[in-house]
């Protein structure tokens, strides 16, 4: 993927997406360091400067002071940097006397990194999935049925009376899963339909598309895909007129 | 008009215009960008959470105290000195009385704000070293980051010295400590709306986007 960096591409999709937050985080940040011991990359790495939170946005600064003039070996530079450096977990957030939500000022880069083709392999062909099958797995709705329905089975020998309810109208949770449950831990559904029938918990799962409450597509920056993966669940919890939505984990 | 004149007259005018005014334009802009930029931030704008953070940040009741307790202590006592000698000192009160304006408040003994000055220009000795000597602090140090500390400093440094009698015997120093004093303040006062000392108030508008996101999930931050 050769694709010539137009500076005026980065520019223009920077700087619509740089709001009044962003910049007064960028500009506010008094480089007190107290972000750095609440790194979990700064710790484990002997205490390396590189890891401090407030070094890791440099490249938003410095792509923006160089206009987008850059060449791709500066994006691959970027790629380690706001891949290997930080998770977005945002802990340091909540030691930042100001504040600073680098975790958005990262997703940013990674927004941008997206938008020139520039994104981890990995996550790149979950999106393809998501896009496809929606769902992360490449799981069919057949097989996702399906695999509920013999779950069912299994769990009503144990725990007699038990139901794994699909599309019911009015529960009061609609309960969504890491698409990899059905593909290679079926057993969490099934341990999860057992909490919610002792429980007397009025739930359901949803048979289209929504019932994966993953998103790589955000990981990557690929914010349109990812905003697409979370409506699906809300259309599905508007139609079934659920209260509330479980998220596996 | 002598330079003297013009240093404690107009330009001491300019410098708290500046300070006023600049500010002010400078929270404009920022409010006026976020009505543009931010509306989701608006949308779900609730005051709890942003009060709650500003409560919990502007006095030592947040992860960072409980964290770095000494540190951060060194913070908030910098800063409470840093804000109420200027203020509650009695010849600056003085002064102010003796202006156009005739305003007058119940001024610290003149002892406090010798510790206080003493205080404040410690802790910046001890802030300035820290960010020569930490190499994390060092590598996201700018040179605005260890000048602004300077600048910082001085007024109190040549308060200090004017007010002690401290280099009288130095030549240039001892005769015109008091125009430095002035000069220095007014350099703070000019470079608040262009540098990271609006800190001051951008730390308002900083701590409330991240509590309204943070706070819509029922967390206090």
């Amino acid at each position: 993927m050769a694709q010539e960096i137009n500076p005026q591409a980065i520019m223009e999709f920077l700087k619509p997406r740089m709001g009044m937050r962003l910049k007064t985080w960028m500009n506010i940040c008094t480089h007190c360091g107290l972000c750095a011991d609440t790194c979990h990359f700064y710790g484990p790495s002997g205490n390396d400067p590189k890891m401090v939170p407030a070094h890791k946005v440099r490249f938003l600064k410095d792509l923006l002071k160089k206009k987008g003039r850059v060449d791709r070996a500066y994006l691959e530079q970027v790629y380690d940097a706001i891949y290997h450096e930080c998770n977005m977990c945002r802990r340091c957030s909540l030691y930042c006397p100001f504040g600073i939500d680098i975790a958005s000022l990262i997703s940013l880069l990674r927004s941008l990194l997206f938008f020139q083709g520039i994104a981890p392999e990995g996550l790149l062909k979950a999106i393809e999935n998501y896009k496809v099958f929606g769902n992360q797995m490449a799981v069919t709705q057949e097989d996702w049925l399906d695999t509920l329905a013999w779950c069912e089975e299994e769990t009503q020998a144990e725990l007699v009376g038990l139901e794994i309810p699909v599309d019911k109208q009015g529960a009061r949770m609609l309960y969504t899963v890491n698409a990899r449950e059905p593909m290679f831990y079926p057993q969490d559904i099934m341990e999860v339909a057992k909490i919610f029938h002792v429980a007397g918990e009025d739930w359901t799962f949803c048979s289209e598309s929504g019932w994966d409450d993953t998103n790589l597509a955000m990981f990557c920056g690929d914010v349109k895909t990812a905003r697409s993966i979370v409506e699906n669940t809300f259309k599905q919890a508007d139609k079934l007129e659920v209260r509330h939505v479980g998220v596996t984990e | 008009m002598s330079f003297y004149t013009f240093v404690e007259g107009p330009l001491l005018w300019i410098a708290g215009l500046t300070f006023v005014i600049g500010t002010l334009i400078r929270i404009g802009l920022v409010l006026a960008v976020s009505f543009r930029t931010d509306k989701i931030m608006y949308e779900h704008f609730r005051w709890k959470p942003v009060l709650s953070t500003f409560f919990r940040w502007l006095l030592p009741l947040n992860k960072d105290v409980a964290k770095n307790p000494v540190f951060t202590l060194l913070v908030y006592v910098f800063h409470l000195c840093l804000i109420v000698v200027p203020v509650w000192y009695s010849t600056h009160i003085m002064l102010w009385e003796e202006s156009r304006f005739g305003w007058y408040w119940t001024p610290i003994p003149d002892r406090w704000a010798d510790w206080m000055t003493l205080i404040v220009i410690g802790i910046a000795v001890f802030f300035l070293l820290r960010r020569i000597l930490s190499p994390s602090v060092r590598l996201i140090s700018t040179f605005a980051d260890y000048a602004l500390i300077v600048v910082t400093a001085l007024p109190f440094v040549t308060g200090y010295f004017l007010t002690h009698g401290t280099l009288q015997g130095v030549a240039f120093l001892g005769e015109h400590m008091q125009l430095l004093h002035m000069l220095s303040g007014e350099l703070m006062l000019i470079l608040i709306p262009f540098t990271k000392l609006s800190h001051f108030v951008l730390f308002f508008f900083s701590r409330a986007a991240t509590a309204v996101e943070v706070g819509r999930r029922g967390y206090s931050i």
